[in-house]
């Protein structure tokens, strides 16, 4: 199942522990510790930590921290949803690398997703080779590249166009659920799939979820979904976008919702996470000003469990 | 003295960014997350903010956005850590009104004199 890996050799003081055994404040120390010299580094405080284990289903009696002589060296988290296994927030001590811990948290998710008869999914930052290769090495497939794309506050240069329709929470998530059901008859690679980020379970999960829907003078409609986020009550950025173009052009459509949403929030910052490389919305997230912050690749593993 | 105003979440890089600033003289006040900047920011006046991307609590560039609409600092250069791409950084650091960027992992000779040529840069 691994290409052998001759010359990294996990300590055999290595010891793994379930995540539940530690308290947030611990797990998010031993996380933030092990990023601290990446590229796109993302660390966290607690409750933004807590916030993420709660949105994106963490299963922490199924995430691991790695330990040498009883001290943390290393994390790895695994998502579960129905079938589905999501391993995130992976990363091991600077100080500790290269003596194949990465490769031994992997090893053991794997092997629990493989007991709970899940197929494995993970997004990797692309330019992060080495753990790159590590799931390569671990049976993962290369499905598609994803963009992570930011906006700075600023007014749309444009003039929206069109009617819009205020959407409820429970309304727009609804109709999010109803286009995942069916972009899931579609092939895997295909820009309308959600990441396990962006599926709509994520934003069922979150707070401050709004919508709206728009229809244009030409016949053209869609809806966009968003989350705001807050902090001490005070609205600091959006996330989470998903637009969908119902009838006519997605770029038209898009640039509609997306100059709509920008003369509601022209003070708030974005992040659009992501988004497939071949959205056909792309062209109207450009023309509102949002730049590329980085990419990340989807990668698969099948369920290894035999009948 | 010019006073710089560090944002920086790692304990370690702080304080390489205390002894090599107050080794030359610079004044320099620390916030580890970007709640604690926005205020600093507003409470010191400093002359230059050096702003980590990576901040627990809120995204160095959305920190980026709300100190570009504060009024009293408006004219405050501000220059973020990054290791990001060259151009990426470059994309960015336009994109969210800052002045600068300087690349990590940082020397004492290149933070030394990148803050001194930002802060001899800023409009008087």
């Amino acid at each position: 199942m691994f290409a052998p890996e001759p010359t990294l050799v996990a300590s055999p003081a290595l010891e793994l522990r379930p995540a539940t055994q530690f308290a947030i404040d611990q797990l998010t120390t031993i996380y933030n510790q092990a990023r601290v010299d990446y590229v796109v580094p993302m660390p966290m405080n607690a409750a933004r930590l807590t916030e993420y284990i709660q949105m994106y289903d963490v299963a922490l009696e199924h995430s691991l921290v790695a330990l040498v002589e009883d001290q943390p060296v290393g994390i790895g988290m695994v998502g579960i949803r129905q079938g589905r296994a999501w391993i995130t927030r992976l990363g091991v001590l600077p100080t500790q690398r290269r003596h194949g811990a990465g490769r031994v948290i992997v090893q053991a998710m794997l092997a629990t997703a493989d007991r709970l008869a899940c197929r494995t999914q993970l997004e990797v930052i692309k330019i992060n080779e080495p753990a790159h290769q590590l799931f390569l090495r671990s049976g993962f497939i290369e499905d598609r590249d994803l963009l992570v794309m930011r906006r700075p506050p600023g007014p749309p240069t444009q003039i929206p166009s069109g009617e819009t329709q205020p959407l409820e929470r429970a309304e727009v998530l609804d109709r999010f659920q109803h286009a995942h059901e069916q972009a899931a008859r579609l092939p895997r690679a295909h820009p309308n799939r959600q990441s396990w980020i962006t599926e709509p379970r994520s934003l069922v999960n979150a707070d401050h979820v709004s919508g709206f829907a728009v229809r244009l003078p030409d016949g053209g409609q869609g809806w966009v979904i968003y989350q705001e986020h807050k902090l001490r009550q005070m609205s600091t950025m959006l996330s989470h976008l998903h637009l969908c173009t119902e009838q006519g052009e997605p770029a038209t459509v898009g640039r509609a919702l997306l100059t709509q949403l920008y003369q509601r929030y022209p003070r708030l910052d974005t992040q659009a996470e992501n988004i497939a490389v071949d959205d056909p919305h792309l062209p109207a997230f450009i023309e509102l000003g949002f730049i590329e912050s980085f990419r990340r690749i989807e990668m698969f593993r099948p369920c290894e469990t035999r009948a | 003295m010019p006073k710089i105003l560090v944002i920086e979440d790692v304990p370690d890089n702080a304080e390489f960014a205390r002894r090599v600033l107050t080794s030359r003289g610079y004044e320099m006040c620390h916030a580890p997350d970007a709640e604690t900047g926005l205020q600093m920011a507003q409470d010191e006046r400093p002359d230059l903010i050096l702003l980590d991307l990576g901040l627990p609590d809120a995204d160095g560039q959305t920190l980026a956005g709300w100190l570009r609409g504060l009024p009293e600092i408006e004219h405050t250069p501000i220059v973020v850590f990054t290791a990001w791409p060259e151009e990426t950084a470059r994309e960015m650091v336009r994109a969210y009104g800052c002045d600068g960027y300087i690349h990590k992992p940082v020397s004492v000779a290149k933070l030394s004199q990148q803050v001194a040529d930002f802060l001899q840069a800023k409009p008087a």
